[in-house]
């Protein structure tokens, strides 16, 4: 009994992803000592706390059998909305709100084109993304918004009982979704539409309103996200935000989340993340060439799939 | 429906429906439904509306836009119509396999050919054709491994295309360092940037061929059944004994083959290599595809369709760069067109049936 307890957990993906982290640390510390200052960790886990938050989000996408590229220009158009919002003078009080309400909009557009459209969530949100770019570049009109009041620096710079508020942030928000997707009801139903999409709507859930509901949360948690960078770096550019979305993909597959749907942990995705932002810090640490980050993300997503892909086949044969 | 009763909407023209219920009803009864159903007719044959759709926008643009309208420009276009529509073509079969069939690796495949042909040529000194076939049997061996992990391994084609869209555009950065190379023989040159009697060479020697080869295969030959039968129903097909992996490799290669071609296209008619130069396209190609008729639950796509709906953006296109509007709106453009087309081929299919 026991060793079979030991077992599932030695073979259970959060397990081996923490096993590689260490090992990955423990490499990195080795080329480079000061992998392991607090400075660097501080840093590191500053970083990861946007994706973080943004992976707690796509992980519930995912598991429902979606999926989701518009996170990044999400970011990116909140990010702006709330520059422009705070150099009109809004109170600082007030943003926040602005940010979840905008990112739950734009997520809520994706959900009803998927949900009502029948459109393949890959295509529906690749439309998207490009239609959130190009209106990017419209507000900001090809300059970058800087001079952020101090008033929203403070979601991205200080800190609270000594841990930095973007962390505060990402433990919070993991907290509650693993609780939710686990012990609440409605979490179940997002397993349920992944696993099996009929055997959910002949139990009586509302699949539209699920899906609906998880393409907004991940779009408030990506205004989320929005706040804590531009509070980080205090400007907005007509760049920001491109390619996060492949960064929150990588750490919610990396976590074991199946791209089949119905099977997925928050635990997972956070640690996940955890790597990416080891691999990530790792290649600047190294000096290896930003030319270099696109192969290794996307080749690490591959090579997480193939694994998962055929190990489930394997369970299953 | 609303319309007058006694006429199916969309019936008698159509080629691809029941053909046993085609010539419902005859005669039209009046004039009025004879109208309607020609209008449905143009809204649903894809080619027909599409066609009619280019004829207005030329029309438009030609009064609205100085410069349009001259036989050097609509020529000088068409040319622009070849890298597009090839790679559009190789999406049109990747979405028409079915199985959730997409391929968001094709722009960055037709960048790493692109400095893969510019590699061996300049930095290694071989035989400008022979790195070129070189760089089309690379685009080949990048579908494989696509086709691979998508068919045999049987993973999402989406994640796989993900994965390699970024693997592959990254590669291709790694090689040049991020540099274009530049260099390439005067030679090269006749293929993208010459012309017969004004009609330039790679529409004439490369688009038109492929365009009558992949048609044929489609409609003529086994293979081409195979693909509409996997796409249209998977359970079906695999009782009829076709080997479904097998379609799913090979539309996934030829997408490659497809875009080692375009890349052989664009590094002689821009005679550089640029590690960027497919950025964006997947989007393009996906968009022209589905514009195209091309339904995204897989078994419908029409190459007429889809070379139609590549001339049509590239019309637009040219038309947008003209008036001197931002590249940035046409990206947006596009990402409307591609979802308002979906939800339109969508709500036709559902009406059909």
């Amino acid at each position: 009994m026991n060793t079979k307890a030991f077992y599932r957990v030695a073979y259970s993906r959060e397990f081996i992803v923490f096993i590689s982290l260490i090992i990955l640390g423990a490499v990195l510390t080795s080329f480079s000592p000061q992998f392991l200052s607090l400075e660097n960790i501080s840093n590191l886990l500053l970083q990861i706390s946007g994706i973080t938050i943004v992976a707690v989000g796509m992980t519930m996408v995912i598991i429902t059998g979606g999926f989701d590229v518009s996170v990044g220009s999400t970011l990116g158009l909140v990010a702006v909305i709330i520059g422009k919002a705070a150099l009109a003078g809004v109170h600082p009080g007030f943003i926040p709100v602005i940010a979840l309400a905008s990112g739950s909009c734009l997520g809520a557009i994706n959900g009803n084109l998927i949900a009502f459209g029948r459109i393949p969530p890959i295509i529906a949100t690749l439309g998207t993304m490009n239609i959130l770019r190009a209106s990017i570049f419209q507000m900001l009109g090809g300059r970058w918004i800087s001079k952020v009041p101090a008033g929203i620096r403070w979601f991205g710079i200080s800190r609270f009982l000594g841990i930095p508020v973007p962390m505060w942030f990402a433990i919070i928000i993991a907290l509650i979704f693993a609780y939710f997707l686990s012990r609440r009801p409605s979490g179940r139903y997002v397993y349920a539409l992944g696993g099996n999409p009929e055997a959910a709507n002949l139990a009586g859930i509302n699949l539209r309103r699920v899906q609906i509901t998880v393409y907004s949360i991940t779009g408030a948690l990506a205004g989320l996200a929005a706040l804590i960078y531009v509070g980080r770096t205090g400007i907005v550019q007509t760049n920001t935000g491109v390619g996060f979305e492949l960064d929150v993909i990588a750490a919610v597959v990396l976590g074991g989340t199946s791209t089949l749907g119905g099977k997925g942990s928050i635990v997972g995705s956070v640690a996940g993340a955890l790597l990416v932002g080891v691999i990530k810090n790792g290649l600047i640490l190294l000096n290896v060439p930003a030319l270099w980050e696109g192969m290794i993300i996307g080749g690490l997503i591959l090579m997480a799939v193939t694994v998962d892909t055929v190990r489930q086949r394997g369970i299953a044969a | 429906m609303s319309f007058t009763p006694g006429v199916i909407p969309g019936e008698p023209s159509s080629v691809t429906d029941r053909p046993g219920r085609s010539g419902h009803g005859g005669a039209f009864p009046n004039a009025r439904s004879m109208f309607v159903t020609l209008g449905l007719a143009i809204v649903r044959e894809r080619p027909w509306f599409l066609f009619v759709s280019l004829l207005i926008l030329i029309f438009v643009l030609a009064i609205s836009v100085n410069g349009f309208f001259t036989i050097y420009n609509m020529l000088n276009m068409s040319k622009y119509s070849v890298e597009i529509g090839l790679l559009a073509l190789a999406e049109t079969l990747v979405i028409t396999s079915g199985g959730g069939g997409i391929d968001l690796s094709v722009g960055s495949m037709l960048s790493l050919v692109c400095v893969i042909i510019g590699h061996l040529a300049i930095k290694l000194g071989i035989n400008i054709w022979a790195a070129a076939f070189a760089g089309i049997i690379a685009g080949f061996l990048l579908g494989c491994i696509n086709g691979i992990l998508i068919s045999t391994v049987r993973i999402p084609p989406f994640i796989v295309t993900l994965g390699t869209m970024y693997a592959y555009r990254s590669l291709a950065l790694v090689i040049t360092g991020g540099i274009p190379i530049s260099g390439f023989p005067p030679s090269y040159y006749a293929l993208g940037q010459g012309s017969i009697m004004g009609i330039p060479f790679q529409v004439l020697i490369i688009f038109i061929p492929v365009i009558i080869i992949l048609n044929y295969t489609l409609t003529r030959t086994l293979f081409g059944r195979y693909l509409y039968g996997v796409g249209s129903n998977e359970l079906a097909a695999k009782f009829a004994a076709i080997n479904i992996k097998k379609v799913r490799v090979w539309v996934y290669i030829l997408s490659g083959l497809l875009a080692g071609i375009a890349a052989v296209v664009m590094t002689s008619r821009v005679a550089t290599a640029k590690p960027d130069a497919g950025f964006g396209y997947e989007l393009q190609a996906i968009t022209i595809a589905v514009l195209g008729g091309t339904s995204v639950a897989g078994g419908r796509g029409t190459i007429a369709g889809t070379v139609l709906a590549a001339l049509t953006l590239t019309v637009l296109y040219n038309g947008l760069d003209l008036a001197g509007i931002h590249p940035i709106w046409q990206v947006g453009t596009l990402g409307l067109v591609l979802i308002i087309s979906v939800l339109l081929n969508n709500w036709l299919l559902r009406s059909k049936e």
